[in-house]
């Protein structure tokens, strides 16, 4: 919900912190596609087995989502974590574990305050839904980033990724919660569909941005690498 | 550099070369929203007049000899039973429709009554006129009138009706009327009843307490004498309706409920209908007041919310039927195989029918027709005086052409009354074709009916054709008149409408053009004074206002408008939150913004849940916290208790600011006298409430003195406040002059207001104190005030939005339902003040003082403080109270009060 793209007439001091590995574009390439995959598995295994979609059963296939996304995301992205010295892949997988309920806090909040229905029934629907957006947007961060204040501020309120990582990290967070806004108008509309239905829409939009912004991040990545070869070169 | 070149333009130039402009658009769009909505907002002007026993000498009709009104009674004694939002395939058999659907066919006894003895019962398809809400609907039921939404004359805001209406009639001649059930009658009818027994209609999900009570008076009443009127309104199937829909399991259990009482009641009916006995010559009627949609939604005008039923029964031998010229009938079989027949007509022609039947004078300012189906229940009563030689079919068509002389009679009088005495009458057109209609028939009665029906030995075959031409007369101009009524009535006026459109498009030319002008002369300032969030934040801005302003294109999202504002709201100010985290500065304030907004969108749904309450509108409670907490105890203490301490926390917060510094002594006063009227109004609350037993002082005093002290306060601080504005100096420093001026103005308006809009005002005025706290704190956190240029491009976006607005309403009038427009126009200039002309205001006063020193990007702050006057003004329940002539409300208390 919250973070938009802007810019900042302060000049921001560049972090301190040894900045992470430079990732490759075939790299960034197999895990937004591993990324990917799993979100199609997650779909797959909801509808052949359980023979349930976003539609007849919300909070379900949301678990199922964020249960395969969890492990694949941290697991990846712990690979690209800061301070390599300090922290072990171990303590990242940790760290990026840590960050689900945070970031499942913030986002019902952000939900909340936007309009979600808070009754009972559509608890588990919410709580499921926050838990996929957190692993769409704070725990890839929190694996790479940890606690840095500093980071998560420039690459999520000032939109100043540095690097091909962080490029990762911000634009699909960005592309799903832009998703998710717009996914959310529909809704009041009165076509009387099924799928309007909090957050069912909501969840279609946030997975649609959030593909785009796969996407559109390796091509920055791409687009960030080839300067980098050129200087080492 | 550039500032100070600004702050001297400013200076050479005086604060009206900037402000004019701004004037300029208020003005045309108050304007256009005046001209809009005077199309829009049908109005009809309520004559006083009375129908006497004694007019009827006047009219050129046969007045009967036998000491009876103006017609002959047909029935003496009615039971009318109202089931509220009776959809018309609730009673007809199912297989009139394509479809059979689980909840027709459940009133089983009325359909089964009407083929057992289809000439003195008969089910009608009753034609409603929208607007097709209960209020509406009672008062057209029994007016016979076409009552709009804005009834002009209308005692500001009690409901009783002030027109002439048959239950009028009937206690103005001698008959008793007793009710039970909806207490919207005894709203309407304040003393009109020998004894009633009134069930709220407040709480919607509670669909058995006014049918309970109903049923537990309505049986033993049948047996009493001492009524000739007994009218029951159950509303179970409106509130299931509301709650569950219609295609539900409460619903049908609902109708089956209604199916065993008819049947109970007319059981006691018929043992009790024998010659002598009291229900001799006893009228039955079973209606609804209007349809609902499967939704059970209702207020518009879709075929299913307009066709209810009306099932009548006389229990007297049945004689003859109509002539068939008359008969609408249509007959099918039903499941069971019996023949089942449904008649048609307008639910406007009930009144008058009804007061046919009776014998009562016929409303004044009725304008339908009776009805000859419904008004042949009473056919046989009529034989006494018949000579041999004419059928029974004859006498009665003689009786109902001598009706419908009375009839046409009264309704013209009515059109020359209402034309003379309304400032926007028929035109002149409309009235001589009228008048020549009228003629026709007239003469065609002076000259051959009523001579022919004078002389006693003409046969039927001379007199029949001569009657029926007569009848066709009349028909002729009672249709005509009742068309015209229509139109004038349930149509808008579409030119109306497109003048205010038109100048509502010339305001948003005029506003480009001076942003044109005003862009000349400052471009460079705001060139040079871009940054990147200013740049990103009025894009983020425009982008925020397009959306709504596209919104309002859909009827959804005006429909749902309130959670919309809320929606870009919290968006707003989770980039603020985002802005200030950037900035490392004002976390907590972009934190509190983001609560209040939250605490704003809970607010605004318990008011729309409440708005679905449709049938229960005009409430003591008033406040939605009570209707909340309406269960337990404790609660409503705590409904009670928690609006005062909320009061005495505001007025502790304002003794706490008197202290500053820059408050000078008439501020100084103005806000004291505000704290006293709290006081006053804490007191008047305890007085007024039954909760706390205690007597403080005489409960007149407290009811009608404090209201008055505290108006008088309210209008001390005004003078006070006008005097300071003229006589004082402006010594102090603009910042802290302009803070001490708005709290004062503020607080002189917030007792009346509060007073006005009951126990949820100290909440609402609260909460808006802490947004504008709010608000001015992220005023400040970005340091810059606003330039001309920017506030003209704000109020640009703004006219935009209210031009699609309005030109979203008028296309989604020409295919949608008229309710909801109805709803949206009627906040729609409501809106305007709140949206529009506070933030208006404000913006003024910073163009006032720091006269455009710099930087445009105040855009944000002021869309924010435009969706949160958005969203308060849906908290504050005005939506909600917009629905049932809640204007009215308002003034009514001031009126009251004083």
């Amino acid at each position: 919900m919250d973070r938009r793209k802007s810019s900042e007439k302060t000049t921001w001091k560049a972090s301190t912190m040894v900045p992470s590995p430079p990732i490759s574009a075939s790299e960034a390439f197999i895990v937004n596609t591993l990324c990917v995959l799993v979100l199609v598995f997650a779909f797959w295994v909801a509808n052949s087995l359980y023979s349930i979609n976003l539609v007849t059963d919300p909070s379900l296939t949301l678990f199922f989502i964020w249960i395969t996304e969890l492990p694949i995301v941290t697991l990846l992205y712990s690979r690209y974590r800061r301070n390599r010295q300090r922290c072990t892949y171990l303590g990242a997988v940790g760290r990026g574990v840590l960050g689900v309920p945070v970031g499942a806090l913030l986002n019902f909040l952000g939900a909340v305050a936007l309009g979600a229905p808070v009754t009972l029934q559509y608890l588990p629907k919410t709580v499921n839904w926050a838990l996929m957006m957190s692993m769409f947007t704070t725990v890839p961060a929190s694996c790479v980033l940890g606690s840095s204040w500093a980071d998560w501020r420039r690459i999520f309120a000032q939109t100043k990724p540095n690097g091909s990582i962080e490029y990762l990290l911000c634009l699909p967070a960005h592309g799903a919660v832009i998703g998710a806004w717009f996914g959310a108008w529909p809704m009041p509309l009165d076509w009387e569909r099924p799928w309007q239905e909090w957050p069912i829409s909501v969840s279609y939009g946030a997975i649609a941005g959030y593909l785009v912004a796969l996407v559109a991040s390796l091509g920055f990545v791409l687009a960030c690498g080839r300067p980098q070869n050129i200087k080492r070169e | 550099m550039k500032q100070s070149e600004t702050t001297s333009l400013v200076a050479e130039r005086g604060k009206w070369g900037y402000t004019w402009p701004l004037w300029t658009t208020l003005l045309l769009h108050l304007l256009a929203v005046f001209l809009f909505t005077a199309g829009f907002l049908l109005t009809r002007t309520e004559l006083p007049h009375r129908s006497h026993c004694s007019d009827v000498s006047h009219s050129p009709c046969l007045s009967s000899n036998n000491g009876s009104c103006w017609t002959k009674p047909a029935a003496n004694r009615l039971v009318l039973v109202v089931l509220d939002a009776l959809r018309f395939d609730f009673v007809a058999p199912s297989t009139f429709f394509a479809e059979s659907k689980p909840w027709m066919d459940r009133l089983q006894v009325l359909k089964n009554v009407a083929s057992a003895r289809p000439l003195s019962a008969r089910i009608f398809k009753a034609i409603a006129d929208p607007p097709t809400t209960s209020l509406q609907r009672l008062k057209g039921l029994t007016t016979g009138g076409l009552p709009t939404f804005v009834d002009v004359g209308n005692s500001f805001g009690a409901p009783a009706i002030v027109e002439d209406n048959f239950i009028n009639q009937l206690v103005l001649n001698g008959k008793k009327v007793v009710m039970m059930g909806d207490d919207t009658w005894t709203q309407l009818f304040p003393h009109h009843f020998e004894r009633s027994y009134p069930y709220p209609s407040f709480n919607v999900k509670d669909l058995h307490t006014v049918d309970n009570g109903c049923i537990d008076h309505l049986l033993p009443s049948l047996y009493e004498e001492d009524w000739d009127v007994l009218i029951a309104h159950f509303l179970g199937v409106d509130h299931a309706g509301h709650i569950f829909g219609v295609d539900s399991a409460p619903m049908i259990e609902k109708l089956e409920q209604y199916n065993t009482i008819l049947e109970r009641v007319i059981e006691v009916l018929e043992n009790q209908s024998g010659p002598g006995k009291s229900h001799e010559n006893t009228l039955l009627v079973v209606m609804g007041d209007h349809g609902q949609t499967l939704n059970g939604d209702h207020g518009g005008g879709s075929a299913e919310e307009v066709e209810t039923a009306i099932f009548a029964m006389s229990f007297k031998k049945p004689i003859s039927s109509v002539p068939p010229e008359f008969d609408s009938c249509s007959c099918q079989l039903d499941l069971d195989g019996k023949n089942v027949c449904v008649s048609s007509m307008q639910q406007l022609d009930f009144a008058v029918t009804v007061s046919a039947l009776l014998g009562i004078p016929f409303p004044y300012g009725s304008i339908g027709h009776i009805n000859p189906e419904l008004y042949a229940l009473g056919a046989d009563s009529w034989n006494l005086d018949a000579s041999q030689k004419l059928s029974e079919s004859d006498i009665w068509m003689q009786n109902y052409a001598n009706a419908l002389c009375i009839n046409s009679w009264q309704v013209k009088r009515y059109v020359d009354a209402y034309s003379a005495s309304s400032a926007v009458g028929f035109s002149n057109d409309d009235l001589s074709r009228i008048a020549s209609v009228y003629a026709q028939a007239e003469n065609h009665w002076s000259h051959s009916t009523k001579k022919l029906l004078l002389d006693i030995q003409n046969d039927s075959d001379t007199l029949v054709p001569a009657l029926k031409r007569q009848i066709d007369a009349y028909f002729k101009f009672l249709t005509t008149v009742s068309e015209l009524a229509r139109s004038k009535w349930t149509e808008f006026d579409l030119k109306m409408m497109g003048t205010g459109i038109g100048i509502m498009l010339i305001s948003l030319i005029f506003q480009f053009l001076t942003i044109l002008r005003a862009n000349k002369q400052h471009g460079e300032t705001l060139s040079s004074s871009g940054n990147s969030w200013v740049i990103t934040g009025s894009v983020f801005t425009f982008f925020l206002l397009g959306i709504r302003a596209c919104s309002f294109l859909s009827n959804s999202y005006i429909l749902e408008e309130g959670k919309v504002a809320n929606f870009l709201l919290s968006t707003s100010g989770i980039v603020a939150l985002r802005q200030s985290v950037i900035k490392g500065k004002a976390l907590i304030e972009s934190i509190g913004f983001l609560i209040l907004s939250t605490f704003c969108r809970f607010v605004i749904e318990v008011g729309l849940s409440k708005q679905a309450a449709t049938s229960a509108f005009m409430k003591d409670y008033t406040s939605w916290i009570v209707n909340i907490a309406s269960g337990l105890v404790v609660w409503d203490y705590a409904a009670e208790v928690v609006p005062m301490l909320a009061l005495i926390l505001l007025a502790a917060w304002l003794y706490n600011v008197t202290s500053g510094s820059f408050f000078d002594w008439p501020w100084k006063y103005v806000i004291l006298g505000t704290i006293l009227s709290y006081v006053l109004i804490i007191v008047h609350w305890i007085t007024d409430s039954n909760k706390f037993g205690v007597a403080l002082m005489a409960e007149s005093i407290g009811r009608n003195y404090i209201p008055r002290i505290v108006y008088a306060i309210a209008l001390g601080q005004l003078l006070l406040l006008g005097f300071g504005q003229l006589f004082m100096k402006n010594c102090l420093d603009y910042k802290a002059n302009l803070v001490a001026k708005t709290t004062a103005m503020l607080s002189a308006w917030s007792s009346t207001v509060i007073l006005l809009s009951g126990k949820q005002g100290p909440m609402v005025a609260f909460a808006s104190i802490v947004g504008g706290a709010l608000s001015f704190c992220t005023l400040s956190l970005y340091k810059i005030s606003i330039t001309c240029c920017i506030i003209l491009q704000i109020h640009f976006w703004h006219g935009f939005t209210y031009a699609t607005n309005i030109c979203g309403l008028a296309m989604i009038l020409t295919f949608r339902s008229q309710f909801h427009e109805h709803q949206t126009s009627c906040s729609l200039a409501k809106k305007y003040v709140f949206s529009h002309f506070f933030p208006g205001y404000f913006i003024m006063k910073f163009v006032d003082i720091e006269g455009g020193k710099q930087g445009p990007h105040r855009s944000f702050s002021i869309l924010q403080w435009s969706l949160s006057a958005t969203c308060l003004f849906f908290c504050s329940g005005h939506w909600y109270a917009c629905n049932f002539q809640g204007v009215h409300l308002m003034a009514s208390a001031m009126v009251l009060h004083l």
